[in-house]
């Protein structure tokens, strides 16, 4: 079994054009920006060769920018790589993981219901857990989401 | 009515459902049912449908989508039935008043009996809170005999 170093070093030199930036920030944890175009490549490297587990996705409003992190665990190595990936606020899109693991589903229609990301390529891209009387193109978890239903009720009534 | 409600005193069947809470008060909830507290000695027993149901029990803040089950299941339940919101969110929604998901409280969807409030609750409390009912619905039958 190659060991940590081996592997972080031939992932930065086989994917050195699409690699951003690269920060080691604990033997366990490690944070790799990578260009959006080759999220599917270099996950895929990372599912497929590396035999890292997918554990979960999650996406963050930076007001400047919307960013997902794909967290992966090498279990064999006690790591986890976050694939950090930048996306344009006014139209964030990126092509969907699902046909490379097929964990990838329901997180990427969470994603989508909840911070409006675009996943192309996904076979069913719709919401998943808000209620159907939700408005279109309304995101709750974006930082300049509004309160837009009339007949919500903020106080305790005491 | 007031023959109805003295046979519910003796044995109320409690229907429990959870409209998206954090798990805690159902375990308190199931804690009453243990040996321990043993609510069973008042004769309650957990009804599987809400059409068998004397009390329904209502745990959780109360998102969108789980609001209108709530509707539906009230509507469903045989009258007289007796309504106890248990835990801080089902009184008050909590610290999720301010959530985008959590627009109504659910006294305002349906209208609740008894309030039993904590984080969770515990068993004592939830037993304090079914003898206060146990009062009011005796009271209840006493004014209207």
């Amino acid at each position: 079994m190659p060991d940590r170093n081996e592997i972080l070093n031939e992932l930065k030199n086989r994917y050195k054009d699409e690699i951003v930036s690269f920060y080691d920030k604990s033997p366990r944890r490690v944070y790799i920006e990578i260009k959006s175009e080759s999220i599917v490549n270099i996950a895929s490297y990372i599912f497929k060769e590396l035999k890292a587990r997918f554990n979960v996705a999650s996406a963050v409003d930076a007001r400047s920018h919307i960013e997902i992190l794909y967290h992966f665990t090498l279990e064999y190595l006690d790591l986890l790589i976050s694939l950090r990936v930048k996306l344009d606020r006014e139209n964030p899109t990126i092509k969907s993981l699902t046909s490379v693991f097929k964990g990838s589903n329901w997180i990427e229609r969470e994603m989508y219901e909840l911070m409006g990301i675009n996943f192309e390529g996904h076979p069913n891209l719709k919401r998943l857990l808000l209620s159907d009387k939700w408005p279109e193109g309304v995101y709750p978890l974006r930082c300049d989401y509004k309160e837009w239903d009339n007949n919500a009720i903020r106080d305790r009534g005491v | 009515m007031s023959i109805r409600l003295n046979a519910l005193l003796k044995s109320p069947w409690v229907f429990h459902v959870s409209t998206g809470s954090c798990n805690n008060c159902d375990i308190e909830v199931l804690d009453c049912l243990t040996p321990r507290f043993d609510i069973e000695r008042f004769g309650m027993v957990l009804a599987p449908s809400i059409k068998h149901a004397d009390v329904l029990l209502v745990t959780g803040s109360g998102n969108r989508k789980s609001m209108e089950r709530v509707k539906k299941l009230y509507e469903q339940a045989p009258k007289p039935i007796v309504v106890v919101a248990i835990g801080e969110c089902a009184c008050s929604r909590g610290i999720f008043i301010h959530s985008y998901n959590c627009p109504v409280p659910l006294d305002k969807v349906i209208p609740v009996d008894v309030y039993i409030p904590g984080c969770p609750p515990k068993p004592e409390a939830i037993i304090a809170g079914v003898v206060k009912l146990i009062q009011k619905v005796k009271e209840k039958t006493k004014n209207n005999a």
